[in-house]
């Protein structure tokens, strides 16, 4: 009767212990596959956004300048995280902030984006994208590394690095861009937290400073 | 060099180290640090005037009227002029490689005195200066500087910067000397053509001062130190990034 009792508990153990190992294996193959997933839909993303930034380009070439700012802001707002990238650049300073302010900042930051972006623009279309190493960074951050390359050899190769997380869709949107090393979060970060700090906080100021030089 | 100009130097020199030794030495600086924000504002305010009314306007006629193949042989000849400043400081750095290749490309472009790139930019060579060697030998970074006439610096790379128109000095005869002198104004005239838009659109920012330290720390920082440093900035960045995506 005992040992009866016996393989019946065992039998219970191997039973339990099996199930726990199928558990394992199956949300281990899952996390490394939505891992590998991850990095893949990153790349993914930037060799889109490159794609079409390149066809931009050349299709708005013969557009009016505001014509052709509108159709960049589309396609910037498209891959970019701009609530992310405006709490990142203010710091503690951002909840201090109104939600007119909020909103007049973010609006700022896209237009020196997009600004940014339409004078490298055109270079853009002349030069080649190579993907390199990607990576996934912590619990959300996915690295996308490539370089832009001159076909004819006559400018050095330039390294970039996008840093992008998923958002609440699933689509990954980019949080960052290392240009050779240079974040340019970090950058404006700097900028913005030095005028805030300078005017105790004051995002009206920071505002009217960004502001100044980019009006039409 | 007379005895009285050698005695400044070395004073000028030793000041530059005593400014470095108020700071904290650590290894990798991680805070931008700037005690003399004021006066450098001030410099950066000249700078920026002898810039726009002098410099960019030369630099703008200089992309107009000289043919882009010319522009090319001078951008390369004032790159080779420079390598053995690199070949020194790779060797010092002991970094066997880079000293190898940049010696290598120095003697194969020497035979058209570096105007064309034999090698078509397939070798790539690591700029390697005095300041790169001081951090390897673990000398802090020290208070940021908006140096007159030559833009943003660290202590640090001004003393490597002095150091390695020193080394030239002594490296090159007296009538080289001569064409050293020239070759500044045209190396001013050349580095500002080639960044002609990044400038424009860094003084169009809200803070340009700021933004040029900001962008100066960053790559000088990156093209210094190992990959080490690099790694550790990316984790503090991801941490705070995980943060805010909470």
């Amino acid at each position: 009767m005992k040992s009866l009792k016996n393989f019946w508990i065992s039998k219970k153990i191997s039973k339990f212990l099996n199930y726990t190992f199928l558990i394992f294996l199956i949300f281990n193959v899952n996390i490394s596959k939505s891992f590998s997933d991850n990095v893949e839909m990153g790349e993914a993303t930037i060799q889109q956004m490159i794609k079409e930034a390149q066809a931009h380009a050349i299709n708005t070439i013969k557009l009016a300048p505001i014509e052709r700012s509108l159709k960049i802001e589309l396609l910037i707002k498209k891959y970019i995280n701009l609530d992310f990238m405006s709490k990142a650049t203010t710091g503690t300073f951002w909840k201090k902030a109104s939600k007119k302010q909020k909103e007049m900042y973010k609006a700022a930051l896209l237009k020196q984006i997009v600004l940014t972006t339409e004078e490298h623009l055109n270079t853009l279309a002349t030069l080649s994208y190579k993907p390199s190493k990607s990576e996934r960074r912590g619990k959300k951050l996915v690295y996308v590394r490539g370089l832009i390359q001159d076909p004819n050899k006559k400018k050095p190769d330039v390294n970039l690095l996008w840093k992008l997380a998923a958002n609440k869709n699933g689509s990954f949107l980019i949080l960052d861009l290392e240009i050779e090393g240079i974040s340019l979060i970090s950058s404006q970060k700097d900028e913005a937290v030095s005028i805030l700090r300078k005017n105790r906080g004051s995002f009206d100021i920071l505002l009217q400073k960004m502001n100044k030089n980019k009006s039409p | 060099m007379t005895k009285k100009n050698k005695f400044i130097f070395v004073k000028f020199i030793t000041a530059l180290f005593i400014l470095n030794g108020c700071s904290n030495s650590t290894k990798f600086a991680s805070e931008n640090k700037d005690p003399f924000e004021k006066i450098n504002r001030n410099v950066f305010q000249f700078n920026k005037y002898v810039d726009q009314e002098i410099i960019s306007p030369i630099s703008k006629t200089y992309v107009k009227k000289v043919p882009a193949k010319i522009r090319s042989g001078v951008s390369n000849h004032l790159e080779w002029i420079d390598t053995p400043n690199t070949i020194i400081n790779s060797a010092l750095q002991t970094d066997m490689e880079n000293t190898i290749l940049a010696s290598a490309k120095f003697l194969l472009n020497g035979l058209t005195l570096g105007f064309y790139d034999l090698d078509k930019g397939e070798t790539v060579i690591k700029k390697r200066d005095f300041g790169s060697t001081l951090a390897r030998l673990n000398v802090s970074e020290g208070p940021f500087l908006m140096v007159p006439l030559i833009g943003p610096k660290t202590t640090r790379d001004l003393t490597g910067t002095i150091l390695d128109r020193q080394n030239m000095a002594t490296l090159s005869s007296n009538s080289l000397d001569d064409l050293s002198l020239a070759e500044i104004p045209i190396n001013i005239i050349d580095k500002r053509s080639n960044m002609s838009k990044t400038l424009d659109n860094i003084y169009l920012s809200a803070d340009p001062y700021i933004k040029i330290r900001s962008f100066y720390l960053q790559n000088r920082r990156n093209e210094i130190y190992s990959k080490k440093y690099i790694e550790n900035k990316n984790n503090n960045l991801d941490e705070e990034f995980e943060k805010l995506l909470d």
